[in-house]
């Protein structure tokens, strides 16, 4: 991989690095544009975060309810 | 003849056991797995009433195709599968129009492919938790997730939010796991994006 790889190109295989499915010398290629560029470190923290965020933003609730009514609907049905 | 303990046993046994007619088998699968289920379905339709019929759905499915359940997935694989379906049927029924458009949340490069905002902006999302209020930021990722195109939808509800293996959500939605990756891939980028847009930076 060369060294010219541009943000761009990082962004675009994100997912596969992260999940380390690329090979290796996109590996090292990703590696040292990280290495020099302060704005692809901030796009991967801010990337890397946003699971997490929407997790926990859309934490849900079982409702106490859900499994006598869930019952209640299969005795009926079945 | 007295039947064996259902708790401990491996969910494919349980199946086998409540497809012959064992319905301590099915309760016990049902314990294990409705809150799950549950989660799942509000996180794919947005709607906890909706989620409470695709689970009921899913699980009166299940109970009926047992039979046919040959455990090749793994059986939360294939329960997971049949909620899934269920709730992406409820949300076509629907057919809500979407309130919010993500597509400006894709990241932005200049002519030679480099981040075109600086990196304070960049990191933008990762402020938006302690700059809104945890109601307020509730209601904007459903919408968010909500808005997502369903493909890219179903994918990163899946790998995302219910935390499965990529092999796993490849597995339940009948894709390659190359095909997931591109599809949570692309919700992250726009989610995130969307993310950067509250506290006011476009990316």
């Amino acid at each position: 991989m060369s060294a010219a790889l541009a943000c761009a190109d990082g962004v675009g295989l994100l997912m596969e690095y992260l999940e380390d499915v690329v090979d290796a010398g996109t590996r090292a290629g990703i590696d040292a544009h990280l290495a020099e560029c302060p704005r692809c470190v901030a796009f991967v923290r801010s990337y890397r975060a946003t699971p997490g965020i929407f997790r926990r933003a859309t934490a849900v609730a079982v409702p106490a309810t859900l499994g006598a009514s869930l019952r209640a609907y299969l005795a009926r049905n079945r | 003849m007295p039947q064996s303990p259902v708790d401990g046993a491996p969910d494919e046994t349980l199946a086998a056991r409540a497809a012959a007619g064992e319905d301590p088998a099915f309760e016990e699968l049902l314990a294990r797995y409705e809150g799950r289920a549950y989660r799942l379905a509000v996180r794919l339709t947005g709607s906890p009433a909706d989620a409470q019929d695709v689970v009921q759905e899913a699980f009166l499915s299940a109970y009926r195709g047992l039979a046919a359940f040959r455990g090749e997935a793994g059986f939360s694989t294939w329960l997971f599968r049949i909620v899934t379906n269920a709730a992406l049927m409820q949300r076509r029924g629907r057919k809500r129009r979407p309130t919010l458009s993500l597509d400006d949340g894709l990241p932005r490069f200049d002519g030679d492919g480099r981040h075109a905002a600086e990196p304070a902006d960049l990191e933008a999302a990762l402020r938006v938790e302690e700059r809104l209020d945890r109601e307020a930021l509730a209601a904007a990722a459903q919408r968010a997730v909500d808005a997502l195109p369903e493909p890219y939808r179903a994918a990163f509800v899946l790998r995302d939010l219910e935390e499965m293996e990529t092999s796993e959500v490849a597995a339940l939605l009948g894709i390659g796991t190359a095909a997931v990756r591109q599809r949570v891939h692309r919700a992250r980028l726009l989610l995130r994006g969307y993310l950067g847009s509250l506290v006011g930076v476009e990316t």
